[in-house]
């Protein structure tokens, strides 16, 4: 495939401007602003988080960069061309529950190479090639059902993967799992990631996952959803768990905590005056 | 052995039970206990479908009931699903649909007969009618609930993958409803059959219901017990194989993956 220079320098980069995401609320005609005037830029081949208590809009965020929801106001684009609808440039992860249970491992991932028709021949080797990448060789002919939480979100990876995309979107992928699954999920991401480092945007609200993954953290408020900071991480790649006790992410967490903790007293004071 | 017992002991269970009761009812009859004019006897009803198998009356009976029965249960397969689909797409053919499954549901089907026969007659197309009108109703319904209760999270990660409406329906709510829809058919095959043999009974020149109706009438209870035992087996076999179908289909929701 040829791509000209042009597509070569914007392909992956993600440039959200003035967006504004509304709900109509069911059975009235109330709407619920989700997301208001946020502008934001990811750019190619950085790993982005997202962070935000519950409510503050950041899924919806992601759900509109996925083409997955109409948005009120503003415009996205990637590689310069506005994000309307799903596309094979984007792939999605999401929390829980979106595998096909009677599909084994090995179809569920083969299941987006054939929604997004790749050659019918070589798609079974390549679902496989993403299977083992994830770690997940010997369980390829397993259902979902009988696999644990950590595995099945490694077949959402591998699946979403597979199919190539220039950004990986990923909705609380670990949000499920356990503390100790969560950790090893995140070190397992880093390293799949860091093989071809595709754009990555990953939605979270567990704040040392947020910094601990990201190139950048931005940070969100509530009522309505919007950005806060944006936050540069300088720790070097790759990122190992020693760094986690280190003075410079205890400082990030910091920042991060009182971030949210003003979000969530703010909450409060209205709830209050309400 | 007794292990093997113990760990499955419901088919075991069945099987004494059931040779039991005919044991009971053989003896009760050999022993004089009850005249076999009433209640006829094992013996008895397995000489005479040697005698009918022989004479061949029992295989044209059987093959019209079964005639008028799949034919029944096709126009109930392709008309039920095909409303159940719309249904299942337009919450507005659902709302038209409502009253007449109201209807359908609220009200025993065999009702119907009488206004069937006076439009059709007696025989055959009433019979397949009949048969139609009985096992519509599960068909229609599970192929609604299957297809429209596909989990919307399915949905949305296939869509997020570029799946179109085609995509989503094959390849999503179809394999999602399988077992739902195999449920239906299961319940409209036992359905179907109680159909044609409740309209046999009261006008048909030939079949199973016929049969037990026409010698029902003469008190010959050996005969019509025959047909009966014919009626259940043909039951039996029809929906413990689509249950085994169902088992199959639904085996990821909970069985050994392969």
């Amino acid at each position: 495939m040829t791509q000209t220079l042009q597509d070569m320098a914007t392909s992956g980069r993600m440039e959200i401007r003035d967006l504004s995401i509304t709900y109509r609320k069911p059975k009235s005609d109330e709407v619920f602003t989700a997301v208001d005037g946020v502008s934001l830029t990811i750019e190619k081949g950085s790993f982005v988080t997202i962070v935000g208590s519950s409510g503050c809009g950041k899924s919806t965020l992601l759900l509109a960069m996925a083409g997955l929801i109409p948005k009120a106001s503003g415009v996205i684009t990637l590689g310069g061309l506005e994000v309307t609808k799903p596309g094979r440039d984007r792939a999605m992860v999401f929390q829980d529950a979106s595998l096909l249970p009677w599909r084994t491992v090995h179809g569920n991932v083969r299941f987006a190479l054939e929604l997004q028709r790749w050659k019918r021949d070589d798609i079974d080797e390549r679902a496989l090639r993403y299977v083992r990448m994830v770690g997940l060789g010997a369980f390829a002919d397993y259902h979902p059902h009988q696999l644990s939480g950590g595995m099945r979100q490694r077949v959402n990876i591998a699946r979403a993967l597979c199919v190539d995309p220039d950004v990986l979107l990923m909705d609380e992928p670990f949000g499920a799992l356990d503390a100790q699954t969560r950790e090893v999920m995140c070190d397992e991401l880093l390293r799949i990631w860091e093989r071809d480092k595709k754009t990555a945007v990953f939605v979270t609200h567990a704040i040392d996952e947020a910094i601990f993954l990201g190139d950048r953290v931005v940070v969100m408020g509530r009522n309505p959803g919007h950005v806060r900071d944006v936050i540069e991480i300088d720790l070097p790649r790759p990122r190992t768990n020693a760094m986690l006790d280190s003075a410079a992410f205890v400082e990030y967490r910091r920042r991060l905590r009182e971030y949210i903790a003003a979000d969530l007293a703010a909450l409060q004071m209205v709830e209050a005056l309400v | 052995m007794m292990a093997a017992i113990l760990r499955r002991p419901a088919p075991i269970c069945a099987t004494i039970s059931f040779l039991f009761i005919l044991a009971i009812w053989q003896a009760a009859v050999d022993f004089g206990f009850v005249k076999a004019f009433f209640i006829s006897s094992p013996s008895r009803v397995a000489l005479e479908l040697v005698r009918q198998a022989k004479s061949g009356e029992i295989f044209t009976n059987l093959s019209v009931t079964l005639y008028e029965f799949i034919v029944g249960l096709i126009f109930a397969v392709v008309i039920g699903g095909f409303l159940g689909l719309m249904a299942s797409w337009s919450e507005t053919v659902q709302h038209i649909l409502d009253p007449f499954i109201w209807f359908k549901y609220s009200s025993p089907t065999i009702a119907f007969y009488p206004m069937f026969v006076a439009w059709l007659g007696l025989g055959e197309v009433t019979i397949i009618v009949m048969a139609f009108l009985f096992a519509v109703t599960p068909i229609y319904a599970n192929t609604l609930s299957g297809i429209k209760n596909t989990d919307p999270d399915l949905i949305r990660a296939a869509i997020s993958f570029g799946a179109n409406r085609r995509d989503l329906f094959f390849k999503v709510s179809l394999p999602a409803s399988a077992p739902l829809l195999i449920a239906g058919l299961r319940l409209a095959v036992g359905r179907a059959l109680t159909g044609v043999v409740a309209a046999e009974l009261f006008g048909a020149a030939a079949g199973l219901g016929y049969s037990m109706s026409y010698y029902g009438q003469k008190l010959r209870t050996t005969e019509m017990m025959a047909s009966l035992v014919v009626i259940m087996i043909l039951g039996v076999i029809f929906t413990q194989g689509l249950a085994a179908l169902e088992a199959r289909a639904g085996s990821w929701r909970t069985g050994p993956g392969r």
